[in-house]
C-alpha cells in the first residue's frame, strides 16, 4: 500500500505541478520583461475563469475550445492594463507598481463579488469527472490536459521568443532596455505586448482549469502565492524554469500530504522556497531575463 | 395611543411623557400614518456581513430575519407592547472586527433593544464586549466557537448549538445509526479547513474518540485554498476507516468529496460536520450523483414541524428559492427575540435580558427540544440534526425523533 501510495503521490504531484508551472508560465514573461511583480495574475486568472465559465454556460462553448476566444480578449485586456494603469507609473517607485498591481487585484475581486456574487460555479462538461488507473494511481483527465497544456504552453513561448522579430524585440528588451530603446524597437509597445501575452497564458491557464476547479471571485488566491513560489524558483522571468519549479513544488506539496502529518505539506514548499532564496537567488534555473 | 406610550414610559404620565404624547398626537392629524408607525415600534438590530466574502450566507440569514419580521409585523407586532411593530435596524460587519464593534456600538446608540448576528465567531468573541458593557442582549447567529459564552456574560445568549455540541451530537447521531444498521464504527478520519472553525469541529471529534471508543486514524488539517487533495485522501483511504468526517467550507468539500468518489476510498459513509456544502440545496441540485447519500449533521428545522412546512412555503414566495440553514436560524432567532419581548413587555434591555433567560419556547421549528437558555446564555437543549441527500434532497434521517426518512447506511457507492 505504501508503494501505492507513493505513486499516487506522485502522479498526482507532477499533476499539480503542471497546473502550478501554467499560471506561473505568464507571471514570469511578465516579470522577466517589466520587472514588475504582478499581484493581479490570479485576479486576471479568475477573470479569464469567470469569461470560461459564461461562454460555457451561455454558448455551450467547450473549456477548451474557448481558449480561441478567451485568449484573445485577455491578450487586449492585458495591453489595456499596461497602456492605462501601469505605464503611466513607470516612473514611480518600484514599491507603488507594487500596490498598483495588488489594488487591481482587489479591484477584479471585488468586481467579480458584484457582478457575479461570492456563489461557486462549475463548468460540468462530459470529460469532468473522467478519470483513469495507472498501476495503483489516479490520473484525473482534466488535470492531465492541463499538465500537457502547461508543457505546450512553455515550449510554444519558447519558439516565439526564438523565431518572431516580436519576441526578439521582447528578448532584447528584458536584457538590456536601453539598448533595445536605441536600436529602435518600440519599447512601450513592447512592454504592452508582453503585458497582453502574459494575460493570455493567464486566461488559457484559466481555461484549462476550470474543467476540473471551481471559479469563485476568490479562486485566484488559490493558485497566486503558489505561482510566486514557482516563479522564484525557476529563477525570476525564466518560464521553462517555471514549469519545472511547478513540477518541483507540486511534487513537494503532494509528497509532504501522503508522508508526513496534518498540514505540513505547505510548510514543505515554503521551507525549499526560503532556501532557495538563502542559497540561489537566482532561482534553481539560474539565469532570469526570459532566456 | 396614550395608553401605549404610559406603558413604555413605565410609569404615571410626567409632564415630558404628556408633551411627547400630545405632540405625537398633533403630528398625527397632520400625517397619520407614519407617525402612528413610529410610535409602536421596537427597534432591534441585526449585525451581519452582508458585504465581504461571507455575503452569500449572510444574505440568507438575513433573508430569514426578514420574513419573521414581516410576519410579526403583519400578524399584530408586539402584542404586550401593544402591537408595536418589530423594526431591524441594519448593522453591515463586512466580517471585520473593528466593524462588528463600531456598527454594535451605533444601533445601541441608536436605540436597539437587542442585537442579533455577527455570524463569524471571530466578530462575535469582540462584539460580545461591546454588548455586555451596554448591557444590550446579543443573541448569536450562526457562530459557533464554544467560547463566545465564557466569562460571565449576562447579555450573551446562543439557540443554536456550539462547536463541542454540533461535534459531539453528530458523532453520537452517527453511532446510533451504526449500531442500528449492525455496522460498527471503530476507525474514524477527519479532514477539517486549518481555521477556527476546523479546528474547533477537529478537537471535539478527536476528545470524543475516548468517550465512544472509536480510532481517529486519521486526523488531516488542510488550506481551505488547497487545489489537490489526491494525496490526503490516498493516506486517508491506507488507513482503512470506516468513516470520513469532513468540516469545511464549500469550494473544499466538494473537491474532497469529488476526489474521494474517484479514489474509491472505502468508507460505510461520508459525513460532513457543520459542513457549508453537503447538505446545502444549490450544491445538491448541482452534484446530484455525487452528493447523492452524503450526511451532514447540521443546524436544521424540524421536517415534523407543519409550522416549518408553512414557514418553508412562505419563504419559496418571498425569495423565489429553498430556505437554507441560515435563513431557518435567522427566522427562529428574531422568534426567542419576539418571545422575550411579549413576556418582558418592556423595551428596558435588562427586563428583555432577563426575559430571555426564562425562555421556554416550544413553538419553534428546529429539531430540539423547547429553546431555554443556561446560566452562561447557551441553548439547552440545541441539537444538530443528521442529514442524508437522498433522490436530490437533504432530508433528516436523525435523531430518530424528528426523522422523516430511514438513513441509506452503509453507503455502497463509498464502500466501493
Amino acid at each position: 500500500m505504501t508503494g501505492g501510495l507513493l505513486l499516487q503521490a506522485v502522479v498526482s504531484g507532477l499533476l499539480l505541478g503542471g497546473v502550478y508551472g501554467l499560471v506561473a508560465s505568464g507571471l514570469s514573461l511578465i516579470f522577466g520583461v517589466l520587472r514588475i511583480i504582478n499581484f493581479a495574475h490570479g485576479a486576471v486568472m479568475m477573470l479569464a475563469m469567470y469569461a470560461t465559465y459564461w461562454l460555457f454556460a451561455l454558448g455551450r462553448v467547450d473549456p477548451y475550445l474557448s481558449v480561441v476566444i478567451t485568449a484573445p480578449l485577455f491578450f487586449g485586456l492585458g495591453v489595456a492594463i499596461q497602456k492605462l494603469v501601469i505605464e503611466p507609473n513607470r516612473a514611480a517607485a518600484e514599491h507603488n507598481q507594487l500596490l498598483l498591481t495588488l489594488g487591481l487585484a482587489l479591484f477584479f475581486e471585488n468586481l467579480a463579488l458584484v457582478l457575479w456574487q461570492g456563489d461557486f460555479r462549475t463548468v460540468k462538461v462530459a470529460y469532468s469527472g473522467a478519470s483513469f488507473v495507472i498501476g495503483e494511481a489516479l490520473v484525473e483527465v482534466s488535470r492531465l490536459v492541463a499538465s500537457g497544456g502547461a508543457v505546450l504552453m512553455a515550449l510554444g513561448l519558447f519558439v516565439f521568443l526564438r523565431a518572431t522579430d516580436v519576441g526578439k524585440a521582447l528578448r532584447a528588451l528584458a536584457e538590456e532596455p536601453e539598448g533595445a530603446a536605441l536600436v529602435g524597437i518600440n519599447v512601450a509597445r513592447i512592454r504592452a505586448a508582453t503585458f497582453g501575452l502574459g494575460s493570455a497564458c493567464v486566461a488559457v491557464a484559466g481555461a484549462l482549469i476550470t474543467p476540473f476547479f471551481y471559479v469563485a471571485p476568490d479562486v485566484g488566491e488559490s493558485f497566486n502565492i503558489m505561482a510566486f513560489v514557482v516563479v522564484v524558483l525557476g529563477g525570476m522571468g525564466n518560464f521553462v524554469g517555471a514549469l519545472a519549479g511547478g513540477f518541483i513544488v507540486g511534487l513537494a506539496e503532494s509528497l509532504g500530504a501522503a508522508f508526513l502529518p496534518g498540514s505540513l505539506k505547505q510548510l514543505v514548499v515554503f521551507v525549499i522556497f526560503v532556501l532557495v532564496l538563502l542559497f540561489r537567488p537566482q532561482g534553481l534555473f539560474g539565469g532570469s531575463r526570459g532566456r | 395611543m396614550s395608553e401605549h406610550t404610559r406603558r413604555l414610559s413605565g410609569g404615571p404620565v410626567s409632564r415630558r411623557t404628556f408633551l411627547s404624547t400630545a405632540g405625537a398626537a398633533a403630528a398625527v392629524v397632520g400625517s397619520p400614518a407614519i407617525v402612528r408607525a413610529q410610535a409602536r415600534e421596537v427597534k432591534a438590530g441585526y449585525l451581519l456581513p452582508v458585504t465581504g466574502p461571507l455575503a452569500y450566507e449572510a444574505g440568507l440569514a438575513l433573508n430569514g430575519l426578514t420574513l419573521a419580521v414581516d410576519e410579526i409585523n403583519a400578524s399584530g407586532g408586539v402584542k404586550s407592547l401593544g402591537g408595536a411593530k418589530i423594526s431591524m435596524m441594519p448593522g453591515d460587519t463586512q466580517n471585520k472586527v473593528e466593524l462588528g464593534n463600531s456598527e454594535a456600538s451605533r444601533l445601541i446608540d441608536q436605540g436597539a433593544v437587542a442585537i442579533i448576528g455577527p455570524f463569524s465567531s471571530l466578530v462575535a468573541f469582540s462584539v460580545r464586549q461591546v454588548t455586555e458593557k451596554n448591557k444590550t442582549p446579543f443573541l448569536l447567529l450562526a457562530a459557533v466557537a464554544d467560547n463566545l459564552t465564557e466569562g460571565g456574560l449576562k447579555y450573551t445568549f446562543r439557540m443554536q448549538p456550539n462547536g463541542k455540541g454540533m461535534a459531539t451530537l453528530t458523532v453520537s447521531n452517527m453511532f446510533e445509526m451504526a449500531k442500528n444498521a449492525n455496522v460498527p464504527i471503530k476507525r474514524v478520519a477527519m479532514m477539517h479547513e486549518e481555521g477556527n472553525f476546523g479546528t474547533t469541529m477537529g478537537n471535539h471529534v478527536e476528545a470524543f474518540s475516548r468517550t465512544m471508543g472509536y480510532e481517529l486514524v486519521q486526523r488531516i488539517p488542510y488550506n481551505l485554498r488547497s487545489p489537490d487533495f489526491t494525496s490526503e485522501l490516498s493516506k486517508i483511504k491506507a488507513a482503512r476507516p470506516d468513516l470520513l468526517i469532513v468540516s469545511g467550507y464549500y469550494g473544499d468539500s466538494k473537491l474532497i468529496a469529488e476526489t474521494a468518489a474517484k479514489l474509491k476510498i472505502g468508507v460505510s459513509a461520508l459525513v460532513g460536520l457543520a459542513n457549508a456544502a453537503y447538505s446545502n440545496p444549490k450544491f445538491i441540485a448541482e452534484n446530484r450523483e455525487l452528493t447523492e447519500h452524503l450526511f451532514d449533521g447540521n443546524y436544521w428545522h424540524n421536517p415534523q414541524s407543519a409550522r416549518a412546512r408553512a414557514v418553508f412555503d412562505a419563504y419559496q414566495k418571498k425569495f423565489s428559492s429553498t430556505m437554507s440553514s441560515h435563513s431557518v436560524q435567522g427566522y427562529q432567532v428574531t422568534f426567542v427575540l419576539k418571545d422575550a419581548l411579549e413576556r418582558a413587555a418592556s423595551v428596558d434591555r435588562d427586563r428583555v435580558r432577563d426575559a430571555l433567560s426564562k425562555t421556554n419556547l416550544t413553538d419553534h421549528i428546529l429539531t430540539q427540544d423547547a429553546i431555554r437558555f443556561d446560566d452562561s446564555g447557551e441553548g439547552i437543549s440545541a441539537t444538530p440534526a443528521l442529514i442524508q441527500v437522498q433522490n436530490g434532497k437533504p432530508v433528516v434521517v436523525g435523531p430518530a425523533r424528528f426523522a422523516e426518512a430511514k438513513p441509506v447506511f452503509p453507503v455502497p457507492k463509498w464502500k466501493g
